[in-house]
């Protein structure tokens, strides 16, 4: 069922009133049955992408269509096929967790005795059945997401938004966000169309990602060809001898074991000589892009596929008998690539909450 | 399973219906959501109560030497005053009611109601709703209150369900206003300083605590203008006099179209302010 587009955008610009350019002429599309992020940092128009696309506001100019429909001509008949989970966490205090879903399944026009049934399903499947009856005002912050999210598929919409879904939560909550939001997506086909910030949550989550920044789309594609658009994984030895000496004579010595006084210093010369020796050598093994001998008898390697190319090095550094004292594989993160992209980082998380919190109420006020 | 094939299977489970069809059911259940709100807050009830209460004993007695006034129309003030909590209570439920919606705006539940597929109208008649039954229920607690304190209701059981209509009808308009502010002003803040402008005027430009004919003449002008008027007059009859027949009428008719007046414009505004 992976395939079509569930939802397709041309152009779609939105500018406010204060004359903020949010959105500026975004084209994508979502395929039904993925799991697609938009990556950026606050600010960059992933909410407003997200309330066009729901119908919340108007789109300045720019198509949009969800589930094949187009959201300004039948924005009433778009809204019957998603659901809508904000980064507010928008569920009623003082009604219970029950309450809560009851009313949100009612105002999908469910009938009382399937929506009984799906309301029981939904608090058993977020862990909530236990405080079901206590009111909203008594849970936590991660449980009260969890409410929302329950909220958000009490229709079983074909299409989930989910603005920031882990927002401000611990760790341990948006693990299991994380493990709901895979569930959904597994067994009952859910496209899921999110936006977030963190890098970790795209790249763990994402069947692609659009990696937005000032409105507009910068790059799109699965989190693995973004990484691999960077040349592909870095890898970092560190042998436990400076090189093979020819013709074999003291291999597999540490530096340690050389004496000590003038000596040392010709060996370190030679070791290093040797060390370019063996880099050139490993440059002409199969997945490796390029190789930079360092200093402290390191060798750092860009590699493809960076699994299968490890063991590879490894093979042949064992041939040539020489001992590896550690070797790391770095996978660049979605972080690179944005930096790539945008030449900027990502905000760290606390200076990031509260720059939130701020747009946030900017874009209340404008309402 | 082709997409297709889930969009119509969708389509079938989920009746497309115009958005008017569901307006009855979606302004039910915004209501039911306001008043299980008021339920879970049993503060918010008792307040409603004691409130009543304190003003019917206090105003009762401090301005009992008022109807001693030579051209005072009742035999006690309580007996001129009852009718007129009735109708200051409902200015401000059916005005304070409405601004629930700005909270509503700035926690994002707004957003979630309007992300639904509901009528954009039933977000406002639902409030409304919600307001009306409030007002017949704090209506009929001081209507109970007062015949405890010995006021007179000359009307008669009969008169009882008229009296909690005009109540009804006249927190429409209340909150009809109190939601436009609602629509238009997101600020808080704002909202309070405005409602608090409109409220003290409303008050003391009706006939709620003096009749029209001992007030100056530039503030009885006034008092014809006010909607409160045209609740307390017919609901004053009720109590003093008995059965005033077109008084009422014209009370209805007046306050049943400045209701839906203000139910209109509130809705249009709102939608406004959502697009």
């Amino acid at each position: 069922m992976t395939g079509e587009a569930i939802v397709e955008t041309e152009e779609l610009t939105k500018r406010y009133a204060g004359g903020t350019l949010a959105v500026d002429r975004v084209s994508f599309q979502v395929k039904a049955g993925e799991v697609f992020g938009f990556l950026g940092p606050n600010g960059a128009g992933k909410t407003t992408t997200i309330m066009m696309l729901t119908t919340l506001i108007r789109p300045t100019s720019g198509r949009a269509t969800v589930c094949g429909r187009d959201v300004v001509a039948s924005p009433h008949w778009v809204r019957q096929q998603l659901g809508y989970v904000s980064q507010d966490v928008a569920v009623d205090e003082s009604l219970t967790g029950w309450e809560n879903l009851y009313l949100q399944g009612r105002l999908y026009h469910l009938e009382p005795a399937v929506l009984r049934q799906r309301v029981g399903e939904l608090l058993a499947t977020v862990e909530l059945e236990e405080p079901a009856h206590r009111p909203v005002a008594t849970y936590s912050g991660g449980m009260r997401k969890r409410l929302d999210i329950a909220a958000g598929l009490i229709h079983r919409p074909r299409l989930l938004f989910l603005d920031e879904p882990t927002l401000g939560l611990d760790i341990q909550t948006r693990s299991r966000i994380w493990e709901y939001i895979r569930r959904m997506r597994d067994e009952h086909g859910v496209t899921v169309f999110l936006t977030t910030h963190y890098m970790e949550e795209a790249d763990r989550l994402c069947d692609r990602v659009a990696i937005i920044d000032h409105g507009r789309i910068v790059a799109l594609d699965t989190p693995a060809a973004l990484k691999q658009a960077l040349g592909g994984d870095l890898v970092t030895i560190r042998l436990a001898h400076p090189g093979p000496v020819p013709g074999g004579v003291g291999g597999g010595r540490p530096p340690l074991d050389r004496p000590a006084g003038d000596g040392q210093q010709a060996g370190h010369e030679a070791g290093h000589e040797a060390l370019k020796a063996l880099a050139a050598e490993m440059a002409r093994l199969p997945l490796v892009e390029s190789v930079q001998p360092g200093a402290d008898s390191t060798v750092q390697l860009v590699v493809r596929e960076g699994e299968r190319a490890t063991p590879v090095l490894l093979d042949f550094l064992s041939s040539r008998r020489v001992r590896v004292e550690s070797v790391a594989l770095k996978r660049p993160t979605l972080d690179d690539v944005f930096l790539r992209y945008t030449g900027r980082q990502l905000r760290d998380d606390e200076g990031a909450a509260a720059y939130h919190r701020m747009a946030r109420a900017v874009r209340r006020v404008r309402g | 399973m082709s997409g297709t094939g889930i969009a119509s299977a969708a389509a079938d489970a989920y009746p497309v219906g115009s958005r008017w069809t569901t307006l009855p059911a979606d302004t039910w259940w915004i209501c039911w959501r306001e008043l299980k709100r008021l339920w879970g807050q049993k503060i918010r009830i008792f307040m409603t109560l004691i409130q009543p209460l304190i003003w019917l004993a206090l105003m009762g007695n401090m301005f009992q030497r008022i109807a001693a006034i030579p051209g005072f129309p009742a035999r006690s003030y309580l007996d001129y005053m009852a009718p007129g909590i009735v109708t200051m209570v409902t200015l401000f439920g059916g005005i304070f009611g409405g601004l629930g919606i700005v909270w509503d705006r700035r926690l994002g539940y707004l957003q979630k109601l309007l992300a639904a597929p509901i009528s954009r109208t039933a977000v406002v008649t639902g409030k409304m709703l919600a307001i009306a039954v409030q007002t017949a229920f704090q209506a009929l607690v001081i209507f109970a209150l007062a015949l405890a304190m010995g006021v007179h209701f000359a009307a008669g059981v009969a008169g009882v369900p008229v009296l909690l209509l005009l109540a009804v009808l006249l927190s429409q308009v209340f909150a009809g206003i109190s939601l436009c502010l609602g629509a238009v002003l997101t600020s808080h803040e704002a909202l309070m300083a405005v409602v608090n402008f409109l409220t003290m005027p409303l008050m003391f430009t009706s006939n709620a605590m003096m009749p029209l004919d001992m007030m100056p003449a530039w503030l009885a002008k006034l008092a014809v203008l006010n909607p409160l008027s045209y609740a307390i007059n017919p609901m004053r009859s009720l109590f003093l006099t008995g059965w005033d027949w077109a008084g009422l009428a014209r009370g209805l008719v007046v306050l049943a179209l400045s209701g839906l007046i203000m139910t209109a414009a509130a809705s249009s505004l709102f939608r406004r302010s959502m697009a």
